[in-house]
């Protein structure tokens, strides 16, 4: 067979419908549009509903007049345009710890962080459930890797308990677990790091600018002061930009911005980006409380509904709503049936998630207009999952 | 507890939901676990009995007896490295 031909990919149950790779025609307004019809959009991470907003695109805008297109270098030759540092050091602040470092996406950041501060002698302990990038990056670095069962802090003690001959452990885990909604105990976790001596490290992309009073995310959800860790998130999600980040102590930052080739090698965002994601943290620290009032408001009245209509959800606290859609077949079918009456879901199915433990997820961006959801809450009534 | 039903309730305290399990049980196809899923099982095994699966080693295990047989061969090349 030749090499092309090995390439094939059973698309199964994705064959007659495929609700993957659909084709948006318009930015993340209310409606979207697909294929020329319009959509009612529960599928993107844009929580805050500020993709579109007209104060983003202006300084998006703007930052395109000052610097340009793109610095076309990596942040250690050109691309360390000011607006950069200057988001940087507003991102550490924001979020509560002392350095960050912008990287072109969270896949990124989380890919080439491992590789850059683990050697053989160290022992990484993860979420089985943690995020793809997550888990690959750990495979990078070919030290030793014990996963803790999901979100279970007596069996991640367990784990420590028996995991003393190693130079450092990290632990590994996301703040929000995005498929389903869970929030990590994380309080916990760190406490568990103190006592044995590790490093935790918490990816954050569906957490910031999402949970805690002012939306800085999972260390103020969880009232965790002086962080002793290595925090990641992305900035493609809440902050509704694209991009990467990891923060945490100085010295990591510093030692990162020479050491990880994720970093280093990879052209920086553009300033358009950056220029956006600063904007989005001036949105969020003015109003915040009345637009996360919505969004919340909305994860609600989805949930009520939902369970109402007799549908069993994931027992999650994030704005995500998830219909635990079990086999394959059964979850693409209620992707298709929402997909009929108009509203854009996100399916999961395996690899993304356990075999047989399909997920249809919601997210109410709060920008959707209030006539919007209960047009959402009539369908949900009125259809047959 | 004999070695098989240490080996058993190992598998048990390491599966994400609970489940029927006997030594034939393919983790795999019966169980439908992960690749790191099978790491989760592997290194309670490892903490339990003191003893290092390679990575390499995790393609030869698919049901439970599987890994009671890795154990008895890991421990055997140990008790004549001795
Ligand atoms: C938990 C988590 N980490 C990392 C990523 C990757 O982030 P990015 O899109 O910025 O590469 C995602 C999703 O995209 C995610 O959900």
């Amino acid at each position: 067979m030749s090499f092309y031909n090995q390439l094939h990919i059973d698309k199964g149950a994705i064959e007659r419908f495929n609700p993957y790779y659909c084709n948006l025609e318009s930015s993340l307004t209310d409606p979207i549009i697909i294929n020329g019809q319009e959509f009612i959009n529960l599928a993107s991470n844009n929580y805050l509903g500020l993709a579109s907003d007209e104060r983003v695109k202006e300084a998006m805008i703007n930052a395109i007049k000052r610097y340009g297109a793109s610095m076309c270098g990596t942040p250690i030759a050109t691309g360390y345009v000011d607006i950069l540092k200057k988001v940087e050091e507003r991102l550490s602040k924001f979020i509560g710890l002392e350095d960050t470092a912008i990287f072109p996406s969270c896949y990124q950041a989380n890919l080439g962080l491992f590789s850059s501060i683990v050697n053989d002698k160290d022992l990484i302990i993860v979420d089985h459930y943690a995020h793809a990038s997550l888990i690959q990056g750990i495979r990078l670095t070919g030290c030793k890797v014990k996963p803790f069962l999901h979100n279970d802090t007596a069996h991640l003690e367990k784990v420590l308990q028996k995991s003393s001959d190693y130079q450092n452990i990290f632990v590994v885990t996301e703040s929000v677990f995005s498929t389903e909604g869970s929030l990590a105990p994380f309080e916990k976790i760190v406490n568990l790091c103190e006592n044995y001596h590790a490093i935790a490290v918490v990816d954050d992309s569906h957490g910031i600018g999402v949970i805690g009073k002012s939306g800085r995310g999972i260390l103020e959800e969880k009232g965790i002061v002086d962080f002793q860790g290595i925090y990641t998130a992305s900035l493609g999600k809440a902050l509704a930009n694209s991009g990467g980040i990891i923060s945490g102590k100085k010295e990591l930052i510093e030692f990162l911005r020479y050491s990880c080739s994720s970093l280093i090698y990879s052209t920086a965002l553009p300033p358009a980006v950056i220029g956006g994601i600063d904007k989005v943290l001036d949105i969020i620290e003015e109003d915040f409380e009345s637009i996360a009032a919505r969004m919340w408001r909305y994860k609600r009245l989805i949930s009520e509904c939902l369970q109402g209509c007799g549908l069993k959800l994931a027992e999650g606290t994030a704005p995500i709503t998830s219909i635990i859609g079990g086999s394959l077949e059964n979850t693409i079918a209620i992707a298709e049936i929402l997909f009929e009456n108009h509203i854009l879901p996100t399916p999961f199915v395996p690899p993304s998630v356990p075999p047989n433990q399909g997920k249809v997820r919601l997210i109410a961006g709060a920008d959707l207009k209030e006539t919007t959801m209960e047009k959402v809450l009539g369908i949900f009534k009125e259809v047959r999952f | 507890m004999n070695l098989e039903e240490r080996v058993l309730a190992i598998v048990k305290e390491n599966l994400e939901v609970e489940a029927e399990v006997s030594l034939e049980t393919d983790l795999r196809k019966d169980l439908e676990i992960d690749s790191l899923g099978l790491i989760l099982i592997t290194t309670g095994i490892e903490d339990e009995f003191s003893i290092t699966i390679k990575n390499t080693e995790l393609s030869d295990i698919n049901t439970v007896a599987d890994i009671v047989k890795k154990i008895i061969t890991i421990q055997q090349e140990i008790n004549i490295c001795h």
